[in-house]
């Protein structure tokens, strides 16, 4: 699992520093801070960020809004971001609301404040709502990765490194190249929001990352994956072979 | 030279008869049964209908103008077009022009069914003409017809008529033939007026031939018959032949006699035609006469119907007025509702800031002062290194400063709220991290005076409220609660389920309670921000009127349970999430 890369944009020294201390203390790691909109456009091109907290105002002008609107207008990069403001002005969330899906954090705000807007801009961005305060949900697939709750705060795991799913009722164990945990997330969220043609069930139990398949064994029923795990192949889910070219 | 006299005298009466003059009253002749079946397919064709009806009512002039408005319409069949030039014929024959009927007789094709009618009529037609012989032709035809024959057509007028053509020949053996002929049908018809020619016509005819004893007879029976009949001009006729016969026979005396009866009925005769042409001059002058009463009636029309569409017109015109002001009326007083109510408003805002004044320049203005002498009075601490007074007038000074800052926070809100200024926006809520996030920041303060805050709050619980909302009330009840609870004691925050659209939420503490009246006061619109009970204390129940707003605004409502000198309770009513479908 690794730690949640986020871009700070905020001009305020004090605001700026408590931000990054309860971020930094509930494991998130800070890519950088900008103080205005061309820096933050740098910063967010150059790093691989999955999340940004914008102050609206920098220097007096709603030039966060203006950057939240770049980038919500431009295919294809859109992240999470949370809206920091000391106001509930009309005017200016009116203006906001529009980058939707958005999140906001009020000043002054505590740890559990930003813990919880950190979230709900995951929850929302990936249109996966309740699943952090949940029971019996812990993790929001999103585009690349896993955004897994442990504790108080958010990982994440790289989709492609998942090598197979074991599924257990409500659990899921997830084996990676260099990892194994236990996550809670339905089945049917994982059939329905992972991309198909990579993610293949080939058991009741088993969803496999198609491109870490070594080898088929057919009249063993045996799949074998990277890191030599043996999977079995049911009759029931064996169709997905005949994608490949089988070579005799 | 005198028989020469009596012929010009006696010429012929002549039977120019249309054959539906003579129908009987009250029967309807074969004839126009005939024509009235055999133009049944037609009725279909409006003017043919028209000029059908006006031939048998006898309306020469209206059956002439439809029949050539049939005739106009290309589509008219042959035997269609033949009835309407019969029709035209037999009218123009009976407005005696004669030749217009020829023309349309000779137009109608040979095959027509009433041929005979037209060949009986053109024999009518040529004796009035005076060819004799050409209507002897004709008549020929039909001097053996049977009596009852739907051609309109008389045997004994044909008779009558061929005795009058051979007569006027001087052929005076076949004249003889068919006038006594004619005569004894006549006779047997007992037409007088027909009689009195017929006999007339004999006694000329034998007359002529200077057969004077089997004329006069005659003469005097058409004498006798002559009386009974009221034509004046066959009456004169047939007395002025007998004054002939008598003056013939030197019988001067007699022949004066008739002489004057013939000059008296020839009298009678122009007195007649006299009568006839006043009545005819009264006739047109009385119709001349209605025609200027309905041109007056007309006039009279015309001007009252100018005086109606004047008035109407009028009227529309004071309506319309009237409705104009009653519309502006309307809108005056609507305008005036508004103004009141602006006014109220105003009046209202105006309170309220007046209110808000108080707020700042008694409250703030206090602590505000309080902070400022304890900095001065912190200063000294520091120089006498008393640590032990510093840190405890610190504590007490953040406490101030804390106060102070959530008064500024409702002071805002409040303001903003007023002038719709605040972002609204319902949305799904966890109240339980909601409310572990607001109880987060109380946690140190509460700890300051020991109290306890207990939360039990249900974790599947989602609310549908404003988020911003949902912390303002909860910052400001919880903030309240500690104020009035003692040292010690317990303050506990917990979820009670109830009906399908509310959660219930309780906020309980164990401090001073509340009045009745003071609940009530809290409960009241607001306007009038309640006064202070606890003057050490501060608070102005701003925050109160911010909590019952909100709740209001997010579809909730708040409900207060209290008794002086155990606690009070809060119960928050908060709508649920309802899940469509």
């Amino acid at each position: 699992m690794d730690k949640i890369n986020i871009l700070i944009i905020e001009d305020t020294k004090s605001e700026e520093e408590a931000l990054i201390s309860v971020l930094e203390d509930n494991g998130y790691n800070i890519v950088g801070v900008a103080k205005n909109y061309t820096e933050a456009l740098s910063l967010f091109y150059n790093n691989k960020v999955d999340l940004i907290i914008i102050d609206v105002f920098l220097n007096g002008q709603p030039e966060g809004i203006t950057f939240a609107e770049t980038i919500a207008i431009t295919p294809n990069i859109g992240k999470p971001f949370v809206f920091l403001t000391s106001s509930k002005d009309r005017q200016i969330f009116e203006r906001a609301k529009l980058t939707k899906p958005f999140s906001f954090l009020l000043k002054p705000f505590n740890e559990l404040e930003v813990l919880y807007a950190v979230e709900m801009a995951i929850e929302k961005f990936y249109e996966q709502t309740n699943v952090f305060v949940s029971e019996d949900q812990d993790t929001v697939i999103g585009t690349n990765y896993l955004f897994i709750k442990k504790k108080n705060a958010l990982k994440k795991v790289a989709i492609d490194d998942i090598i197979y799913i074991e599924v257990e009722e409500r659990y899921c164990n997830i084996i990676t190249q260099n990892d194994k945990f236990l996550v809670a997330l339905s089945l049917t969220k994982i059939t329905t929001l992972l991309d198909t043609d990579t993610f293949t069930r080939t058991h009741r139990n088993f969803i496999i990352n198609t491109n870490r398949i070594t080898e088929i064994i057919l009249n063993e029923n045996l799949i074998i994956l990277e890191g030599n795990y043996k999977i079995t192949l049911s009759e029931k889910y064996k169709e997905f072979i005949h994608k490949y070219k089988i070579l005799k | 030279m005198i028989h020469v006299k009596i012929r010009i005298l006696f010429s012929i009466i002549l039977f120019s008869i249309s054959p539906l003059l003579f129908s009987q009253k009250g029967k309807v002749s074969l004839f126009e049964n005939e024509i009235k079946k055999r133009t049944q397919k037609f009725t279909q064709e409006d003017n043919f209908k028209k000029a059908q009806l006006f031939f048998l009512k006898k309306n020469w002039d209206s059956t002439l103008v439809y029949s050539m408005k049939q005739l106009s319409f290309k589509q008219t069949s042959l035997e269609l077009a033949n009835y309407c030039h019969f029709f035209r014929g037999i009218s123009f024959n009976q407005k005696k022009m004669l030749n217009e009927a020829k023309k349309e007789f000779n137009a109608i094709s040979k095959t027509f069914e009433f041929q005979k009618s037209i060949n009986n009529i053109l024999g009518q037609i040529s004796l009035e003409q005076s060819e004799f012989k050409k209507a002897i032709n004709y008549f020929k035809e039909f001097e053996n017809i049977p009596e009852s024959n739907y051609y309109d057509i008389k045997r004994s007028f044909i008779n009558h008529n061929l005795g009058v053509c051979y007569l006027q020949l001087r052929n005076f053996n076949e004249a003889e033939i068919y006038l006594l002929k004619s005569t004894k049908l006549q006779e047997l018809e007992k037409d007088t007026i027909a009689l009195v020619g017929a006999y007339g016509d004999i006694a000329t005819m034998y007359y002529e031939q200077y057969k004077d004893n089997l004329a006069i007879p005659f003469f005097e029976k058409a004498y006798e018959f002559s009386k009974k009949v009221k034509r004046y001009d066959l009456k004169k006729i047939a007395t002025q032949n007998m004054s002939v016969v008598e003056e013939n026979r030197k019988n001067f005396e007699k022949a004066l006699v008739y002489r004057k009866e013939a000059e008296k009925w020839n009298d009678s005769l122009t007195d007649q035609n006299k009568i006839w042409a006043v009545a005819e001059v009264e006739k047109k002058f009385a119709i001349k006469q209605k025609q200027e009463e309905i041109h007056v009636l007309e006039v009279e029309n015309k001007i009252k119907q100018t005086q109606r569409n004047g008035l109407l017109i009028v009227a529309i015109l004071l309506l319309s007025i009237f409705g104009i002001g009653l519309y502006f009326y309307r809108q005056k007083i609507k305008t005036n509702k508004i103004i009141v109510l602006q006014k109220e408003n105003l009046d209202e805002l105006n309170a309220t800031k007046d209110k808000l004044f108080g707020i700042v320049s008694h409250d703030l203005r206090s602590s505000v002062n309080t902070l400022k002498t304890s900095n001065i009075k912190l200063l000294s601490l520091l120089e006498t290194k008393n640590y032990e007074q510093l840190d405890l007038l610190l504590h007490k000074n953040i406490a101030i400063a804390n106060s102070s800052y959530n008064l500024l926070d409702n002071l805002l809100n409040w303001s903003q709220q007023q002038t719709n200024q605040l972002f609204f926006q319902q949305e799904s809520l966890h109240l339980f991290s909601i409310i572990q996030q607001i109880v987060y920041n109380y946690k140190p303060i509460a700890s300051e005076k020991n109290i306890e805050i207990k939360t039990n709050i249900d974790s599947t619980i989602f609310v549908f409220m404003d988020l911003e909302s949902l912390k303002i009330i909860l910052r400001n009840l919880l903030d309240n609660a500690i104020k009035f609870t003692n040292e010690n004691g317990v303050i506990s925050i917990n979820t009670i389920k109830t009906d399908e659209n509310f959660i219930k939420l309780a906020i309980e503490d164990s401090g001073i309670g509340m009045s009745n009246a003071a609940i009530q006061e809290i409960m009241q619109e607001f306007t009038k921000l309640s006064k202070k009970h606890n003057k050490e204390i501060i608070g102005t129940g701003l925050g109160m009127q911010l909590c019952k707003s909100m709740l209001q605004k997010n579809g909730g409502k708040l409900e207060i349970e209290s008794k002086i000198g155990i606690g009070t309770k809060f119960i928050l009513f908060l709508p649920k999430v309802i899940f469509h479908g």
